[in-house]
Order: C-alpha cells, then structure tokens, then sequence
C-alpha cells in the first residue's frame, strides 16, 4: 500500500502535460499579444489549437506574419484565427501570407460582406464564390497566379491602389453580358508561349473551340448572357485540374457540372431544337439511368462516356447523326465494323437515322437484352420493318431468325447449369461439360454482337459453333446421366448380392442356434 | 418304433438348400466386388496412335542417314531414309518384343536380342521371329518435316 | 466339402506343423455373454474391418498415385475421372478412414465402460490405445496426399501447433515439414509414413493386439453385471464369427451405400474431400479453414488459450494439457482400483462420459456451430457460438445423465457435471474457457473428496 504511493506519484509526473512535449517556442511579440486577446465573451480569441497550428509553421512565415500584423494588413487576433483555421501546409501557408489581396479581403471588420473570403462563406454570409477554401486549392493560386493575376494590382501592395481593378472590367461591364469572360480567359489560355510556361501539355485552343460551339454562338453571336462560358463549368476561384476527383470537370462529375443549366427546365426554357422544338431537360435524369451513367457514377469506371465524349467539351455542339455512330465505334468497334457491312447502314442513311442511337437510345441506353429483338410490341425490329419495310418480309423474316436462335442457345445455356452442379454434386466428372458450357457461353456473345451484321450468313458464323457447342454439351449430358444410371445400377445390384448374402448368413445363424439348442448346448 | 437317432446328420435337404444359397449370395457378392476392381486395374486403351510429326533433331538425323525410332501413342516406329526415300517399320521385334535397330551398312533391320533380321520392307530375312515387321507410311511435308501415320494392316 | 478330404488335408498339416492344438483352441474360443454387453464385442471386428478396407483400397489407389509437384493432385483427378471405379476407389477409402475412427472411438468407449482394461489386460487396452493414436496418425498424413488447397492448409496449421513443444518444438516443426513452411518434401514425408511406416506399426500392433485377445479370452463383464447362473459363452467358431461376417457384410453395403450418395462426404468443413483446387503456397488462407474433425477438440483447446499464461507460452500448456489428458488415458488400468476389485467403477462411467461431453462441446465450438448467420462472411461470432453449442451439449448432457440414472442406475456424476459446469459457465455465463474450467475442476475435486469421507456403502453392518 504505502509503496504504492511513490509509483502513484510517478505515474503523475510522467504525464505530460497538455500541448506538446517540449515547452511552447517563445514567439515574436507582437503574435505573443495577440493571444491575450478577448472576444466578446470574455474568452481568449485564439485557442491551443491556433498556437498549435502556428508552431507548426517554419520560422520565416511566422516572422512573416508578425510583419504582416506590424503593418496592420492582419487586424487582429480574429483575423488570425480565420487564415490558422484553413490548416494549410507551411508552403501554402507561405503564399497566402504572402498575398496582402487574399490577408486584406479575409478581415471581416475591414471588408463589406460582398468583398469578403472567408472559409465558411455561408456562415459569414458572403457570397459562394469567394470562398477561401476553394482559393487556397485552386491550381492557378498555386501555380503562383494568385488574385493579382486575373485582378491586376500587386500582392505585395499594402492597400487598395487604382491599378488593382485596372485590368479588372468595371461592374456595369461585367454585367452587361459574358462574353467578355471568354477574353479574359483567352489572354492567357489561348496563348501558347505564355501556357508553355506553367503547363506546356495543356491545350490553348479552347477559345477557338467555344467560338465555334453552341455555346459560343448563344454568347458571342447573339449576346446570351445565360451560355456557358468558362466561369460557368470550371467555377472561378476553386479550378481543379480535371484529373483531380473534386475538379467540376473530372469525367465522374462531368454530368453534373453540365446538368447545372441542362437539368434545370426553368433555366432552359426558350431554347429550342433546330426543328423548333424545346430542348429537352430530362437527358440528365436518363444517363444516370442508363448503363453508362451507372458504370460511371455508380462503379467510378472512368471509361465510360460522359456528356463531353460523345458533345465535346469546348466546341460541344448537338453531335450530328453521322457523328455519335462515329462515337460509338471508339469502344464499341466490332458492333460498328459488324454494322457498316450491313444493309442497316444503307437503310439508315436513306432516313438519315443515327445508327446506334436508333435502336439503342442515346442518353438513356439500357443494358441490351434479347427483349430488343423480340416480337412484342416493344421489340425493335417488328415496329420499324411494318413501317418501312413492309415489301420486304425477308427483314422480318431474318428479324425472326435472329430471336429463334438466340433465344434457343439462351434457353439451353440456362438450363445447363443445375443440371451441370447436379453431376458435379454426384461425384461425376463434370469438366468437359463445363467447358463446353463455356465454348456455348461465348458463342452466345458472339452471336448477340453478330446481330449488328443483320444478314444471316453474317449471324451464322457465330450462330453456328454455338449451336455446335450446345449438341457436344447435351451430348456429354446424357452420357454423364448413363454415367450415373450406370453407377446407380451397379450399387443395386451390389446391395441386391450382399443383401442376398446376408440373407443366407442369416439363416446359417438361426440354423446353427437351433442345432444348438436342440442339441442341448 | 425306435427313439429318433440323434447322432444321425441332420436332414440334408434343409441344410444344403442354406448352403447352396451362402454359395450364391458369395459368387454375386465376390462378382461384384471383383468387378470393379478388375475394371480398375485393366490398362486404360493406349491412344489411337495418330499422325506423328518428327521433331527437328530427328528429321536431321534422317538426313544424316541414321535411324530414329518416335513413340505412336503406345506404339513404337522406326524411320530410316535410305537412297531419299523414307521408310517406317514397327519397331517392335515381333518375337520377344525387344526394339530393333537400323543397320545402314547392310540395309537391314536387326533386332540384337536374338538375332532376328529383316529387310527394309519388314519381311523376316533371318532368326526366329515369326511375323514381318508392321508397315507405317512417313511422309517428307513442303516445308521439309516429316509425318508418320498408321499404314494398311 | 467332404469330412474325409479335409481331414485328410487336416492331417497332413498336423503331421508337420502340430495344428491340432491350435484347432482345439479355436473350437472351443468363446465370446462372454452377460447383461446387454454382447453387442459391444463386435466393434473391434468392425474396426478390423474397416482398416482392412483401408488396405485393400489404399493398395489400389497406390497403383495410379503419383506423389509430386506436378503429379499428386494430377494423378488424383486422373484417378478420380479418367480410371474406370477410380471415383469409387477413392471415395471408399475416404468415407472407410472416417469410419474407421467411428468405430475405433466406440471401440474404445465401450472397451472403458465395460471395463475391459482390468487385470490382466492392461496391456490390452495400451496397445489399443497406441493403435488410436496410429489412426490419428493415418488421418493426418493421409490428408495431404491429394496435395490440394484444403490439405494444404489444414496441415500447415496442424504442422504448426508442434511448435509448443518444448526444447525440440521447432526442430519437430521442420522435421515434420521437411522444411520451414509445408512444401512438396512434406507430402514426401507423410506419404512414406502413410504408406510404410504406419502401415507396419499398425499391423505390428494389432498383432500384439489380437495375441492378447486370443491368449486371455475377450474380457467378461464385471462380476457384478453378470447374471446370476452364467451364460455360457457364445462359440467363437462358427457363431460368433457368421454374426461377424454378417455384421461387417453390412457395414461393407452401407459403405458403398455412403459413397454413391455422398461421393464427397457430408460436406462438412473437416469432412469434405472434393478435389477442389490444387495447393498453391503462395495463395493465403482461405476462412473456415480446418482441420479434420478428429482433431478440432484439440484445435479448439488451442485457440483457448491466451498468447501467455502465467508467463508460459499459451500453445505450450495447450498441448501440455492435451498430453496429460492423452497419458492419462492411457493408464487408466492403472488408476482404476476399484475395478481391479472388480467393483463396480462409477467414478470411471462417468469420466468416458465426461470426456464425449468435453470433446464434443469443443468439437462444435470449433465449426463455428451458432456463430455464425447463415450467408454472413467474415468472422464469427465466438460468443454466439459458445452460446449455442453450450445449449447443445447440455441439453445432450441431460438427455445422457437421466438416461445413466433411470437405466443404468449410475448415482456418480463428478466429472460429467464438472464437464457440463465449464460448458454452462462459458457458453451462458460468458466465463472464459480457461476460468470456468478451473471453476469445475475445483469443484468436481472439492465433490470427490467430499463423497471420499462418506462412509462406503458396501460396508455390511457389525
């Protein structure tokens, strides 16, 4: 017990105490100050925390902002606070510092709140886009083009100057439309010597892109403010390289960076087709639906296509009904090669149809399955051949082939398989059958691709080894049931000439036992 | 009336009929354990014994005038080419079953186990073995190999 | 066949090799008869007949069997598919293994509870006791001869618990493995202890075995539970031995019966034998893995303990537990005095009964019975299991306990209540294993020595 006591107080002072192990770094004086400071409600301004984070930086940015508050650019401690609060790494933290545009404009008592960064714009009600979380990732802040960049001016200025808003356009012109955003992008991105020097692999021929698009007609020719430029896709103050997940351009957030005006029918209300009709607004709702929507935003596959694959990105136009097919055939090449060969592609082009937009959708393509060629309503090929081929039953006819023998190898693959886990169960061999299950598998997908032939010879050539495959694997079926018939026949008999023996050994014993006891024994 | 001889063998009928069926119930029993286990130690039927293509090493043998003997499934065959024509033979002695050889200077097929000899078109020249040789055809392919298949009975 | 013509045969043996005492013997060998213990004489044929099944299809399998990297587990699927019966071959050989040690543990129970050990046969019951662990042995050393993935496994864990032991653990461990980890030389090993060594230990021993036997007379009941005017005993020859080969006539239909509807067992983890996939070393293991059934008591007493115990490694006392548990059963003769007496042996019911309930509680924690959800993967749930097996065996324990006190009039219940104390703690109590084992144990040895003051009953009154 009293032995105890020693190790009590031990334990205690190995305790260390609350902030760190080694004892606080003295700080420069006026920082020092700063920690005295009161709030409102009679507690310090800056917490453990803030000293923390301020410790943590290199000696040179904490001198750097102790010159910073001895100019009065950094007002106090809850200025402080707001910039500790972004947690940035010390060569972030560096640049920001160093930028008096970005230390001036976060100083809620200095700024009116339509000029005021802060970290939490919604809590400090100013407004979305100058958010200073999102500046301090934006690529351009860190490739060193900070505020001054787009707004003229110096960052090293202790105060507001004239020539700080000199290259940035007044407010009545800057609402008077948004073309003048193009240019203002332009003057860098659509300058390769200048691009060369901070990203020679970029393109810098989105301007002439966009020139051409619809976009770029709506806003350039006819003065449309509600276009797209490229504040209304890439943001402002936050741009992301597109590779970066949270980028509004990264190809998994494509959709919904596009469905921002597309999706939304009151925005788009007033724009038409080129036929006069409205433009539709549900193209978002189906590629979420559709097969490549979910690859790509359920499954993350980047593979998949989203709006800007198949409408371009900066020359997006409505794709033209030669080009998606066009599109198509960058992954889908065997169907494509397979349709061009075919009499589709002639009777296509006579209608003017998309090729694979006509009978697989655009926006909205399912997974494919037997049903589109089946002779229901809803089935493709019926509906199109009773309109526009009606003198031409050979089309229904081949249509009717195609599903006949489709469905047959779906059938017989279907059935395989619990016949197939059945032998297996029952201690047969069952590997040639499973591959041959595996060749008929394959014939299958060979078939369904070679639909897009739309000739039967063409078919055929998958058609026929499948149903090859089919006759070998009903055929290794039945002799692996002659198997089992074989081996349950021979347990019968086997049972049936034991228990035969038994029998008389049975009665052997009883014989012997009544001998015995006739006997007297 | 005597009292019933007890030491007389009982009635035989009634224990031969017990008897008799032990013998049957054994033999089926015994038949259908021996069944199996015979069909499980016969030797599995040797491949067909297809169409052999001779490796490189051996075609340039060939070329070099020696023999080769390939493996035909379970059989075994002797190629030799002798004034450019290619000949196959069984290479199995159809005495004991020992594997010839091909002895270029006499033209003659020999078997050393017990001095057996045949001629190239696998007719019994000398010694004790009963039967000619088999005949196999070898073929000289375009693009300069060579194939050995089955030839007529 | 004529009584002249083998007497003739008879005599001209005799002449040589004096037979006529052996023929003597066999003719007037006797099987005791008495309470209801005769069908308990059968199990060590059916044993016999079944390592003789062993034999038989072991020697045919060993025909095609090819041990190697790249022909075990060929020549297996070879045999399986290819070979006319070789399916049938093999699966007789498997199911005949499992069978095997069924009847070899019955054997073994009943030979305790009728007391067959007493004296003189001793060493009866050792040999018998060498010869279960040469079966164990079999099992073990046979499983890895397919050489696939489930074998793989299930001996690298078993391999691995050697390392317990003391001093030479890891010297044992690589002996056994031929090696650091388990590899091709291991099947080597185990394949020429399978197929030589434990073979001709197994036959030397069953020799010694049956000589016993044959020169003591099959043991009789105790003398309390024979019948007042004693039976006399069953003929050997032709009697008892048709009712022998009726019986094993039987087991060999029901046999063939289990391989044609279960060619691949049960399917239950440690008695499967689908061929599955080959071994692959580098693959990790898959979860579930165990090992054969026989062994999962002792897998699980494994898992029981804590890395460390009272600053011993906790595999170390693991398998230092399981040995005095196995030694002392194997001097049970030796221990029982009071069936040296031919008293009746209470304390010795109980104890086999003690151990079925301690074995099987163990045996059902280790399949992981009621831990787990039926589709959920991932770990399960110890507790949980514990649970339900705990509900099991007692309700099996109860079942067993009211059967011994109203039929078989047994009045002692130390051990059995000890075994099902631990299961009751642990499983429904969440005690640890380890702590409501000592919990039992202490009061099973407080109970005893209690009992032990009690004056004895059978002393006649002065």
């Amino acid at each position: 017990m009293i032995a105890g006591l020693p190790l009590v107080l031990l334990l205690l002072a190995a305790d260390p105490p609350d902030g760190g192990a080694a004892a606080s770094r003295k700080l420069p004086d006026y920082l020092e100050e700063l920690f005295q400071e009161k709030g409102d409600d009679g507690r310090p301004v800056l917490s453990a925390e803030d000293r923390a984070r301020l410790e943590a930086l290199p000696e040179h940015t904490v001198q750097l902002i102790a010159e910073k508050m001895d100019a009065l650019t950094v007002s106090g401690a809850p200025h402080l606070k707001r910039l500790l609060s972004l947690d940035l790494s010390p060569q972030l933290a560096e640049l920001v510092f160093q930028d008096n545009c970005i230390v001036c404009h976060t100083d809620a008592e200095a700024q009116k709140k339509q000029n005021l960064f802060s970290p939490d714009p919604k809590a400090d009600g100013s407004p979305a886009h100058l958010s200073l979380k999102d500046v301090v990732s934006d690529v351009h802040f860190r490739k060193g083009l900070s505020c001054s960049g787009c707004h003229g001016g110096s960052p090293a200025a202790p105060r507001m100057t004239a020539d700080i808003a000199a290259r940035w356009p007044k407010k009545e012109d800057r609402q008077k439309g948004r073309a003048w955003v193009v240019d203002f992008c332009g003057r860098c991105h659509a300058d390769p010597s200048f691009m060369r020097g901070f990203n020679p692999g970029l393109p810098t021929d989105q301007v002439a892109k966009l020139k051409e698009s619809q976009h770029g007609l709506l806003l350039l020719q006819k003065g449309d403010p509600k276009a797209a430029q490229c504040v209304s896709c890439h943001g402002v103050h936050g741009i992301l390289r597109a590779s970066s997940p949270r980028s509004t351009v990264n190809a998994a957030r494509v959709p919904e960076t596009c469905g921002h005006c597309h999706a939304d029918a009151k925005y788009m209300a007033g724009y038409t087709r080129a036929d006069g009709s409205p433009l539709p607004t549900d193209q978002l709702e189906r590629f979420k639906a559709s097969v490549h929507g979910k690859a790509l935003l359920e499954k993350g596959d980047t593979g998949a296509p989203a709006c800007n694959d198949c409408h371009g990105n900066h020359a997006a136009q409505p794709p033209q009904v030669a080009s998606v097919a066009q599109v198509c055939r960058t992954c889908h090449a065997q169907n494509g090669a397979l349709f061009d060969g075919s009499r589709h592609k002639l009777a296509f082009e006579k209608h003017g149809w998309p090729e694979c937009g006509q009978c697989h959708g655009h926006h909205d393509i399912q997974r494919p399955t037997d049903a589109l060629i089946s002779e229901a309503p809803d089935g493709l090929c019926g509906s199109c051949h009773r309109e526009h081929a009606a003198d031409h039953p050979e089309c229904n006819q081949g249509a009717a082939y195609f599903r006949a023998t489709i469905g047959e190898l779906a059938a017989s693959h279907r059935s395989l398989e619990p016949r197939i886990e059945r032998f297996a169960e029952l201690g047969l061999d069952v590997e040639p059958i499973l591959a041959s299950s595996a060749e008929l598998e394959e014939g299958l997908i060979q078939s369904r691709a070679r639909i897009h032939a739309f000739d039967r010879g063409g078919f055929d050539v998958a058609a026929a080894p499948a149903r090859a495959a089919v006759q070998k694997t009903e055929a290794l079926l039945a002799a692996a049931e002659q198997e089992r018939r074989f081996r349950r026949n021979g347990l019968l008999g086997a049972i049936g000439a034991g228990g035969l023996l038994a029998l008389a050994l049975w009665l052997k014993i009883r014989q012997i036992d009544r001998r015995r006891r006739d006997q007297g024994t | 009336m005597t009292a019933p001889d007890r030491t007389a063998p009982p009635t035989p009928t009634r224990r031969s009929v017990i008897d008799w069926l032990i013998g049957l119930g054994f033999t089926g029993w015994f038949a259908s354990v021996v069944y199996p286990v015979v069909r499980y130690l016969a030797p599995l039927s040797g491949s067909a014994g297809g169409a052999v293509r001779l490796s490189a090493e051996d075609v340039a043998k060939l070329d070099r005038g020696q023999f080769t003997i390939v493996r035909s499934g379970d059989a075994r065959v002797i190629v030799l080419q002798v004034d450019g024509a290619l000949r196959a033979l069984d290479a199995k002695c159809t005495h004991e079953g020992c594997t010839v050889q091909f002895v270029p200077g006499e033209r003659v097929v020999w078997c050393a186990c017990h001095n057996g000899r045949f001629d190239l078109e696998g007719r019994v020249l000398a010694g004790p073995p009963p039967r000619p040789l088999g005949k196999w055809i070898a073929t000289r392919e375009a693009d300069g190999g060579v194939v050995v298949t089955r030839g007529k009975a | 066949m004529s009584e002249g013509r083998r007497g003739r045969v008879l005599d001209w043996l005799d002449a040589r090799y004096g037979l006529r005492p052996l023929l003597e013997f066999l003719k007037h060998k006797e099987v005791p008869r008495g309470g209801h213990s005769l069908v308990w004489y059968y199990l060590g044929g059916t044993t016999l007949f079944f390592f003789a099944t062993q034999i038989a299809s072991g020697v045919l399998l060993l025909m095609y069997y090819q041990p190697g990297e790249t022909t075990s587990y060929e020549s297996i699927r070879y045999l399986t598919t290819k070979v006319p019966f070789g399916w049938l071959i093999r699966s007789v050989h498997c199911w005949s293994a499992h069978l095997m040690i069924v009847s070899l543990v019955a054997h073994m129970f009943s030979t305790l509870m009728l007391k067959a050990y007493r004296p003189p046969r001793e060493l009866t019951w050792v040999s018998g006791f060498l010869l279960f662990a040469v079966a164990l042995g079999f099992g073990f050393s046979g499983y890895l001869l397919p050489w696939n993935e489930l074998a793989f496994f299930a001996t690298s864990v078993g391999t691995d618990s050697v390392k317990g032991v003391p001093l030479v653990g890891q010297w044992l461990l690589e002996v056994m493995r031929g090696g650091q980890d388990v590899s091709i030389n291991t099947l080597y090993r185990f394949f020429a202890l399978h197929v030589v060594v434990l073979p001709l230990t197994a036959i030397a021993i069953i020799g010694l075995h049956l000589l016993f036997i044959q020169r003591q007379g099959m043991a009789p009941p105790m003398a309390h539970q024979r019948q007042a005017t004693p039976r006399q005993g069953l003929k050997f020859f032709p009697d008892f031995f048709l009712r022998d080969l009726l019986l094993w006539l039987l087991c060999l239909t029901a046999l063939v019966t289990l391989v044609f509807l279960m060619p691949y067992g049960p399917r239950i983890p440690g008695i499967d034998w689908e061929l599955g996939k080959k071994a692959n070393p580098l693959a990790p293991a898959y979860p579930g893995i165990k090992p054969e059934w026989y062994f999962l008591w002792i897998y699980q007493l494994l898992k029981e303990f804590p890395p460390h115990l009272f600053g011993v490694e906790g595999p170390q006392m693991a398998l230092a537990l399981v040995t005095v548990l196995l030694l002392t059963w194997a001097v049970v003769p030796w221990l029982d005095r009071r069936a040296v007496r031919e008293q009746p042996s209470p304390a010795f019911n109980d104890l086999g009964v003690a151990a079925l309930l301690f074995i099987g509680f163990l045996t059902l924690k280790a399949w992981d019975i009621g831990g787990l959800r039926p589709g959920q993967t991932g770990l399960p749930d110890a507790a949980a299991s514990a649970r339900a097996c705990a509900f099991i065996v007692l309700g099996a324990g109860a079942a067993v306990t009211g059967l011994r006190f109203a039929l078989a009039r047994h009045r002692w219940f130390a051990l059995s209540g000890a075994a099902l104390l631990q299961v009751a703690l642990h499983g429904l109590a969440g005690v640890g294993y380890l702590t409501a084992g000592a919990i039992s144990v202490a009061l099973a040895a407080a109970a005893i020595a209690a009992l032990r003051r009690r004056p004895p009953k059978e002393v006649a009154a002065p």
